[in-house]
């Protein structure tokens, strides 16, 4: 009980930094202008071109097994901190068991580390995605320039 | 105090929606909330016994411990499986693929 | 003061669970994928504030850091890597009849548990006294790292065995890795618009789920 009354300063600054986004949005939305909409100020930039295609690419999927690696080491991090907070962490038996828990999640990470390019996780489906599209942009400008 | 019956009133009622959520659901990622929620509950259940009862104290709280990292891991390899299903079947559809493709006799 | 405090670890606890179970609710149920995936995040931040409604300070911590932290932003990303499962107009829901039998089931789990838990004497079976507040996360740190550690190396390989595992799920042999270098891909091939022909030259784009069964 006494706990859940210490921490209550976090769940107000929790709420507080929601309620700093929303008045945030919300003071540009007033201040903006509303009279622009739908013209050609407010259409996507490309650095000059036309606008061509969906603005919609692939996600990267290399990103998802760097997620996975985090997470592996949000456990090693939270168990790690367990021990620092407490007298046993001068114990050399401890010490011992520590050691052989990081190594064995470090060679798990090397691992993944050495073998993410056999996978279909890197990033070569981005690149070829983003070529075939700008082969395709190109093709349809070289089209608009011989009519 | 409260009684520890309504922590435990809570629990199964958070294991019975995350039960709810993986049966009828037919999207892969809601299945593996309600999964979570389900996790989520036993959790609940578990601490709430331990600090209700001198015999579990420092047993069940170590146990939670363990439930994360083995939950944590569990997400892991859920999405990479999902991920994996989706590039097979161009779908993320559980209910699709049994009928329209032929089935293997084993 | 000792009603005030009992009132008020009572108006908390209710306000906590109506939270939770109505987010819990939500996560399940909204249609937008994306905006389910963030109630389960927001959702497990309040399971932590039960953990310190309990006097369980490492655990909050601990949900807070691998739950919020990890296991939402892992939901997050799928949802954002699979492709066509941000359209919520794509997504197929199930029949009333399964969810109808779907609620049975688990009204039935909630019901028999819930009577469980209120029926059993727990008091009697533990004695009344409170337990002493465990702030100091020594005797944690003692039965986890000193008297029983086995079990942490036992968590060290099953999250060795889990990232070995995703590994080799990911893996593609010869013939993918060739396809996936000259550019056919599954089914989640970037969908063109019309007015972009397939070049003559390179490979077809709209490949069928039979011909990488064929590649295997």
């Amino acid at each position: 009980m006494r706990l859940f009354i210490d921490f209550i300063p976090v769940i107000v600054w929790a709420i507080l930094a929601v309620v700093l986004v929303f008045v945030m949005l919300l003071a540009s939305w007033v201040l903006r202008p509303h009279i622009l909409q739908n013209s050609e100020k407010t259409s996507t930039y490309e650095c000059g071109e036309e606008p061509i295609g969906p603005a919609r690419m692939t996600f990267p999927y290399s990103y998802l097994i760097y997620t996975i690696l985090f997470l592996i080491v949000d456990v090693l991090g939270a168990f790690l901190w367990l021990l620092s907070a407490s007298p046993l962490r001068l114990d050399p038996i401890v010490a011992w068991q520590t050691l052989i828990f990081v190594v064995v999640l470090m060679g798990g990470i090397g691992f993944a580390v050495k073998y993410i390019p056999q996978t279909s996780l890197d990033g070569s489906e981005m690149v070829i995605a983003y070529r075939r599209a700008k082969r395709a942009a190109a093709k349809v400008e070289k089209a608009g320039r011989s009519h | 105090m409260i009684p520890l019956s309504w922590y435990l009133g809570l629990a199964f009622v958070l294991i019975g929606l995350g039960a709810y959520g993986m049966m009828v659901k037919r999207n892969l990622i809601r299945i593996l909330i309600g999964a979570e929620i389900m996790a989520n509950g036993v959790m609940i259940a578990l601490v709430a016994l331990a600090i209700y009862g001198p015999v579990f104290e420092m047993t069940s709280q170590a146990i939670v411990i363990l439930v994360i990292s083995v939950a944590a891991a569990h997400t892991a390899l859920a999405m990479v499986l999902m991920l994996s299903y989706n590039r097979r079947y161009g779908t993320s559809d559980l209910g699709i693929p049994i009928t329209q493709e032929e089935r293997i006799d084993v | 003061m000792q009603e005030f405090e009992l009132l008020f670890e009572q108006f908390e606890f209710l306000l906590l669970a109506g939270v939770v179970i109505v987010l819990a609710y939500l996560a399940l149920e909204h249609r937008e994928i994306v905006y389910a995936a963030f109630f389960f995040g927001i959702m497990a931040s309040f399971v932590a504030g039960f953990f310190l409604l309990l006097e369980a300070p490492f655990i909050a911590g601990m949900q807070i850091a691998v739950y919020t932290g990890g296991i939402s932003a892992l939901i997050i990303f799928g949802v954002l890597l699979l492709p066509r499962a941000q359209d919520s107009t794509l997504e197929t829901f199930a029949s009333p009849r399964a969810r109808r039998i779907g609620m049975i089931f688990s009204f039935t789990i909630i019901f028999f548990s819930a009577l469980l838990a209120a029926m059993f004497p727990w008091s009697e079976s533990f004695p009344v006294s409170r337990v002493g507040e465990s702030q100091d996360l020594g005797m944690l740190a003692e039965w986890l790292w000193g008297d029983h550690g086995i079990y942490v190396q036992m968590i060290a390989l099953i999250l060795f065995t889990a990232i070995v595992g995703a590994i080799a799920l990911m893996k593609m042999d010869k013939a993918e890795l060739i396809g996936s270098i000259r550019g056919e891909f599954g089914p989640e091939a970037m969908p063109t618009p019309d007015e972009f022909p397939a070049e003559p030259d390179a490979p077809s784009e709209a490949e069928t789920p039979e011909e990488e069964v064929t590649e295997e």
